[in-house]
């Protein structure tokens, strides 16, 4: 039944996996993008601090460079003011750069190099300020070798600066094309798990579809195959109960003249027993005999045609235990007349009609009491066990997920051949001619048409001189009540 | 028991080799013209009710009890039953049903309508005269018939 181009639930358990994964991923990606962007962003802006900051600071060198330069030109005081504020500033700009930087070594070796300069050249200037109070003017304080240092002080600082300033601006530019390519990943990103997403998601969308499909079509043909079912077990029903109420009609009405035969002849031999001529009297009997015969396998037929009604409210758990010790109390005359030892094992509860289980042993026991052997005092076992699943295996009619108990009910009487094992449960099938064991042959069919109806099986086991062993198997649970 | 007087029987039976073998089984305990003989339901309504034929009160008298056979042509036994137990006049007679039947539904039934008896036809005529012996000891010297 199951269609392999359509998916399996398993599939569309997977594509639905796969997808929950890929937003999971997704969701994660697009987070650690977001993450990346925003740390360049504030890299590209740190870096911006520290190349304004730098510039701020070169301007305050230029400044103070200018103002010394003003002071020594003009003499006037204001410019020193103004110096000693340069100075100031270049020192907390410098300060605030540093801590900037920390992060970077190399840029720390620089800002370390511009200080050392920087202090230098506050150290020179700072003499110059001092020899200028003191002689009013610079004569003699600048030797050409000087000029030339100071000179020197003012290119290495701003040679410092240039360098810092690249480092910087290298970073800048690095950082800027860092954060310019997570911005342009991020859509690129969101966008391919997005269409993945959407892909693998529609493909869940179509399998459940088709799946879904599937099963419609599968319950369908179900319910339609179980319609067809219910209409030939109805079928079934319907012919079984015919054929029973034929054989009950039939074996009824055939009563009907047998009766008038038997009691016709019963009449006349009352009236003319002894006054017939030549064989007569013989022939009255036969006539006689041979009714009484007919109108027991009648009987018999009639009894067999009840025994297959299953009839639901008569159907309860059966102690056999109790059904077998009550039915070995009505036939214990049989059994001291054959002085028969009878050994019954613990017996299981089984589902039934009491009256049925009842008859199965009844004819069971008198089946074995009937064929006990001449010259040994019979001896009948009834045991019970858990059937064997090999066991089970054997019969197509049993459930192999059921329970069931296997009673074995032996003899030691003449047993069969193992050719009759099946023949001895057919209707008026008998083994032995009528003068040797009475009987029409009716009891192991009702005896199997009981069992079957209870969801058993019955079988026989035998070899001539052997005895027989009759084995019912029969389950824990009733089928009947389950299906109720 | 110096009082007792043969009851007088009523047979309603179609066949006639069941209506000889009762009436040759009665033949033993009651004399001849005390078991009368009706073929159909019909037949027998008429004769309880003294319709022609019937109206000769000392050829056809008033039965004691009646045997009846439940499956008759024309107007069948329970129909029949039916019939004698809504009649003021004639539900007081005892109606035994006296049939091949043993369907527990036609036991039940018959003996809901009113019945007194339920008895199957016996298999051979020996069986057969115990149970007209029988019906006859119960019905003339045991119990007490209203007149």
């Amino acid at each position: 039944m199951e269609n392999d181009k359509n998916p399996s639930i398993r599939q569309v358990k997977i594509y639905s996996i796969v997808t929950l994964i890929l937003i999971v991923v997704g969701s994660g990606i697009s987070y650690w993008t977001a993450g990346r962007i925003e740390y360049y962003t504030n890299a590209v802006m740190h870096t911006s601090d520290v190349l304004q900051r730098t510039d701020e600071l070169y301007s305050s060198i230029l400044e103070r460079e200018s103002n010394i330069r003003g002071y020594v030109i003009t003499g006037k005081e204001e410019f020193l003011t103004n110096y000693s504020q340069s100075n100031i500033d270049a020192d907390v700009l410098l300060s605030q750069l540093q801590g900037l930087t920390e992060d970077n070594a190399v840029q720390q070796n620089n800002f370390e190099e511009l200080r050392g300069l920087i202090n230098a050249r506050v150290r020179t200037f700072d003499a110059t300020i001092a020899y200028m109070k003191e002689h009013g003017d610079l004569e003699g304080f600048l030797d050409p070798s000087k000029a030339n240092n100071a000179l020197s002080g003012y290119t290495m600082i701003k040679n410092v600066v240039l360098r810092i300033n690249d480092v910087e601006n290298n970073l800048f530019q690095d950082r800027t094309k860092s954060l310019t390519n997570n911005i342009n990943a991020l859509p690129f990103i969101v966008g391919l798990i997005s269409v993945f997403s959407i892909t693998i998601g529609l493909v869940t969308f179509f399998s459940i579809y088709q799946y879904n499909k599937a099963q419609i079509a599968a319950d369908t043909e179900r319910s339609k195959f179980q319609e067809k079912l219910k209409d030939q077990i109805e079928l079934l029903d319907n012919s079984n109960k015919e054929l029973e109420q034929f054989a009950y009609v039939a074996s009824h009405d055939l009563q009907e003249p047998l009766r008038k035969i038997t009691a016709f002849s019963d009449l006349l031999k009352e009236q003319y027993a002894g006054k017939l001529e030549g064989d007569g009297d013989l022939y009255l009997n036969r006539i006689t005999a041979a009714a009484l015969r007919m109108r027991r396998l009648i009987t018999d037929l009639l009894e067999y045609s009840r025994a297959g009604k299953i009839e639901h409210d008569k159907i309860k758990a059966v102690k056999l235990s109790k059904i077998v010790a009550e039915m070995l109390e009505d036939v214990e005359v049989a059994i001291q007349d054959k002085d028969a030892k009878i050994t019954v094992g613990k017996l299981p509860k089984v589902y039934g009609a009491e009256t049925e289980y009842r008859q199965v042993f009844q004819n069971l026991i008198s089946n074995s009491l009937k064929f006990s052997k001449p010259d040994t005092k019979p001896e009948i076992n009834i045991t019970s066990e858990e059937a064997s699943s090999a066991l089970i295996n054997k019969f197509s009619t049993l459930d192999t997920d059921q329970k069931y108990h296997l009673i074995k009910v032996s003899d030691n009487g003449i047993g069969f051949k193992k050719e009759y094992a099946e023949r001895i449960f057919s209707i008026f099938q008998r083994l032995h001619g009528k003068k040797e064991y009475d009987g029409t042959g009716i009891g192991l069919s009702i005896t199997r048409k009981i069992i079957e109806k209870n969801g058993g099986v019955i079988y026989a086991d035998s070899s001539p001189s052997s005895g027989a062993t009759f084995n019912i198997i029969l389950p824990f649970t009733s089928r009947n009540l389950r299906d109720n | 028991m110096s009082f007792e007087k043969p009851i007088q029987i009523l047979v309603a039976e179609d066949d006639e080799d069941d209506k000889l073998l009762i009436l040759k089984a009665f033949e033993r305990t009651l004399p001849k013209e005390k078991v009368t003989c009706v073929e159909d339901g019909d037949a027998l309504l008429n004769y309880l009710r003294r319709v022609a034929p019937y109206n000769d009160l000392l050829k056809y008298p008033r039965p004691d009890i009646i045997l009846l056979d439940l499956n008759m042509p024309k107007k069948g036994g329970k129909e029949a039953l039916a019939e004698i137990k809504s009649s003021e006049d004639l539900k007081s007679i005892p109606v035994i049903i006296f049939t091949t039947s043993s369907n527990i539904d036609d036991i039940q039934t018959t003996y809901k309508m009113g019945s007194s008896s339920y008895i199957t036809k016996p298999g051979s005529f020996e069986e057969l005269i115990k149970v007209t012996e029988e019906i006859e000891n119960y019905w003339s010297k045991t119990v007490l018939l209203p007149d």
